[in-house]
């Protein structure tokens, strides 16, 4: 087990620079750069200067060259420092000579976009398991029929349409959420509790809304788990020694059933980095969505190479996670790793 | 007063920064030596007065008596020398750099006392020195301008202080007291930083922000249509900066024919544009100027809407439809050509449609294609691989658009990218630079625009105008609007106390 889990993380080095070359020369054959931006197309902003800039930033060397000057860096685990932002770090804050410390921009974006998407990944699981649960039990019967049509219209509905319904109906017509943001101007001001409140009352929204769009998928899987694991022959020998319902489903059927969730919880590791590009600019929420996206539209590559080996990183960490959480839950899977 | 902008700045030295979003904040921070006036003629802000040699090469700026900076240091030439050095310095990486460059030397007699001088005379340079925000030496000196942290917490010598910036949600400026202009009216602006144009119209509606910029939409038809937001915010509206064109590709036949640019002047509806996109936001124009402003040529009138006169000038340049399809030929080939314009514009978009309609009426087939920004410049714009593209230009208050329309000024990444080249334009501009006597300059400007108008080298489409709404509770606005713009002397404005807001205002 020792052997195969070093074997797996070492093999994890050359996948991330593989995968970091492949995201590195994708990003150069979009043309333009930094200095195409809109606000460069200015008849006061001259080339020779735009030039200067391209210099500063090497630019102007060969993309392998480019290549060779960031994976150096990165070796070191320094991501560089942005260029749209003037030499904001992208990663974490770095101190400068005089002891000014100036914050990461991904530091700064990381943690309302984490607390968001876990929190909207808690209420999908506390919503989607049971109702999976009730239209397995009720297979074809109205309950199952009325599930899958809520979650049909949750998953088809445009996110940022129904932002905007609900923003006009619970930020505008009542005043009973606020709009956009993440605090409110008097933050500062507040109690503790006060504070807690209004930052879960800005929350509310953008958490409830991608959840409820959410749902679909992983309702979808526990239901179709769960009518699997009813159909096995230890539910029978369950049921034939007269246990009662309850106990057949939520202890014999269920724990077998959310096995494939383990993996789906895997997986969504590195989706729990990336914010929603659509969500986070509705709701004017500084996360990593933004981020990512202003700095493809700027050609900040600092950044979006950085985004892009954090959320390789997870996405092989994740996966690894998953299939050791899934050895740990199930022994089939367990013994098989073992023996070979 | 809470106010609302798309995009946080990335740094607050706008020298740096280069973005209107920095410009916004900036501008309520720190001081230029000259500023202009609500009719747009310069006057001193820092400077108390400024001399010109007969030789129009040296300018020589006095500096008021007793200025200060926010944190009580005083403010003298030497912050002035400092600034400009740190603009020019290569390292800084200024994208306005170019026009700080020119100055051949620069001094400082006496603390009040800045001079610069010029290898030849250069008109713009009192714009540029209009432009040029001083930052204070004492703060800043040994630092790289490019990543100092003095550009997230910047310390100026005007109305307001920066109070508090958090990162992606808002910006708040405070007064300060120390301002060498005197004290502003209003205590704090707080700007919020709300990406998205209907979340920000819905935190207006909700009463939660003071001012926004509006679309001709919401300012036309949206807002009139609610009496309870008509009740409670004024609606302004200004000619803008700007301007937007449609723009040949000169080096490119049949665009290097002037007969065929007349035609498509004159066969494209720009009324029709205005009132379509703009619906009726928006002014037709006959020359690269603000109308109404001393350098736009009160004389000029723009191309009419002249179909028939557009065929004929078609035929005279050969253009003849000889197989019957309702596309013209010329040479057995068809008149055909595409526009491009960047993507996400929707005005541009939309313009391009009703132009693509009247072209086809009169036998040119037009197709259009819009595409995203840095493959827009890097892949057309720079390589000079368009047909004609709709654009726009920012104009500054200089009349200078010697990088616009030069012959001299093709070279990929420069700004004459669609090829113009007129000898009597650019004896016009050289001539423009060098004339510091406005008069003259302007005589210089009427002609170059009458010269420019008749080569059609581009054809105007229109002039939008800035659209904002205020909430009424801020007063002192200047009404009507003086050519400056609504917020020329904002420091007036005033809130009266029993309608200020509580969640922001300290007492």
């Amino acid at each position: 087990m020792l052997k195969y889990l070093i074997k797996r993380v070492l093999w994890m080095i050359p996948m991330l620079v593989g995968i970091s070359l492949i995201s590195f020369f994708i990003m150069h054959l979009a043309p333009g750069d930094i200095t195409n931006n809109e606000a460069a197309f200015n008849p006061k902003a001259s080339e020779e200067s735009r030039q200067k800039l391209r210099e500063m930033y090497n630019l102007d060397k060969p993309v392998i060259v480019q290549y060779g000057l960031w994976l150096k860096r990165m070796a070191t685990l320094d991501f560089g420092n942005s260029f749209a932002s003037h030499q904001k770090p992208v990663f974490w804050q770095k101190t400068d000579k005089e002891g000014n410390v100036t914050k990461g921009m991904i530091q700064e974006a990381l943690p309302i976009t984490l607390l968001i998407n876990v929190l909207g990944l808690v209420i999908t699981l506390t919503l989607a398991i049971p109702l999976g649960v009730i239209a397995a039990r009720n297979h074809m019967g109205w309950q199952d029929k009325s599930i899958t049509l809520f979650n049909f219209i949750g998953f088809s509905i445009p996110g940022f349409w129904l932002s905007l319904l609900l923003m006009y109906w619970l930020g505008v017509v009542n005043d009973w959420l606020p709009i956009s943001g993440i605090h409110s101007l008097n933050y500062e001001s507040l109690s503790t509790w006060g504070k807690i409140k209004d930052t879960l009352s800005h929350l509310m929204m953008p958490v409830i809304i991608p959840s409820i769009t959410g749902l679909a998928g992983i309702t979808l899987f526990i239901k179709n788990g769960m009518l699997d694991v009813l159909q096995q022959d230890y539910i029978t020998t369950a049921r034939a020694k007269g246990l009662n319902e309850h106990r057949v489903v939520y202890t014999h059927a269920l724990r077998n059933a959310l096995l494939p969730l383990i993996t789906i919880i895997g997986l969504s590791i590195p989706g729990l980095i990336g914010g929603s590009v659509i969500a986070e600019t509705i709701f004017a929420i500084p996360g990593m969505g933004k981020l990512f996206y202003d700095a493809v539209l700027m050609r900040d590559f600092p950044v979006v190479m950085g985004v892009l080996t954090i959320g390789a990183a997870l996405t092989l960490i994740g996966n690894l996670l998953a299939d050791i959480a899934y050895a740990w839950a199930d022994p089939r899977v367990r013994r098989g790793v073992v023996r070979n | 007063m809470i106010s609302s902008m798309s995009a946080e700045p990335s740094s607050l030295i706008y020298m740096v920064a280069g973005e209107s979003a920095s410009a916004s904040i900036t501008s309520n921070i720190f001081n230029s030596l000259l500023k202009y006036n609500k009719d747009l003629d310069l006057e001193g802000e820092l400077a108390e007065k400024w001399e010109i040699s007969k030789d129009q090469k040296t300018i020589t700026f006095t500096l008021k008596p007793n200025l200060k900076w926010a944190d009580g240091k005083p403010l003298t030439s030497a912050d002035v020398l400092f600034t400009w050095q740190a603009v020019i310095n290569p390292q800084t990486a200024s994208p306005y750099a170019s026009d700080y460059a020119l100055v051949k030397q620069a001094e400082t007699p006496d603390e009040r006392t800045f001079r610069v001088t010029y290898d030849q005379a250069y008109a713009p340079a009192l714009d540029s020195w209009a432009g040029l925000q001083v930052l204070p030496k004492h703060l800043l000196e040994g630092q790289d301008l490019h990543s100092t942290t003095f550009a997230r917490e910047p310390v100026g010598s005007s109305y307001y202080r920066l109070g508090d910036w958090k990162h992606g949600e808002n910006i708040t400026l405070t007064r300060n007291p120390n301002s060498v202009l005197g004290p502003a009216n209003i205590e704090k602006l707080v700007t919020r930083i709300i990406p998205d144009n209907s979340a920000q119209f819905l935190e207006l509606m909700a009463d939660n922000i003071d001012s926004m910029g509006l679309d001709p939409i919401k300012y036309s038809r949206i807002i009139p249509a609610r009496p309870e937001l008509k009740k409670r915010l004024n609606l302004y509206k200004e000619l803008g900066n700007s301007y937007t064109y449609l723009g040949f590709n000169l080096k490119h036949k049949p665009f290097d024919d002037v007969r065929v640019r007349k035609a498509i002047n004159y066969a494209i509806d720009k009324q029709e544009i205005i009132d379509g996109v703009y619906l009726g936001l928006g002014i037709n124009i006959a020359s690269p100027y603000k109308p109404g402003t001393r350098w736009s040529n009160p004389d000029l009138m723009p191309y009419p809407y002249n179909p028939a006169k557009a065929k004929a000038l078609l035929k005279e340049a050969g253009f003849v439809d000889t197989d019957g399809d309702g596309i013209l030929e010329r040479d057995s080939k068809p008149f055909t050509f595409e526009i491009i314009t960047n993507n996400g514009n929707k005005e541009r978009e939309k313009t391009a449609i009703f132009i693509q309609r009247r072209l086809k009426e009169i036998g040119i087939d037009v197709s259009i294609r819009s595409i995203e920004w840095a493959s827009f410049i890097s892949r057309f714009i720079k390589t000079g691989d368009f047909d004609v593209v709709i654009l726009g230009w920012g104009l500054g208050l200089d009349p200078d658009q010697f990088n616009i329309w030069h012959s001299s000024q093709q070279k990929p990444g420069q700004f004459n990218f669609i090829g113009y080249n007129n000898p009597s334009v650019d004896r016009l501009l050289e001539q423009g630079r060098t004339e510091l006597d406005p008069d003259k300059r302007m005589k210089i400007y009427h002609k170059f625009a009458k010269v420019l108008l008749e080569d059609s080298p581009v054809v105007y489409l229109s002039a939008g105008y800035g659209l904002t709404a205020i909430h009424k509770r801020i007063q002192g606005i200047i009404n009507p609007i003086p050519p400056a713009g609504v917020g020329y002397d904002s420091q007036k404005w005033y809130i009266p106390e029993p309608l200020r807001r509580n969640e922001i205002s300290t007492n």
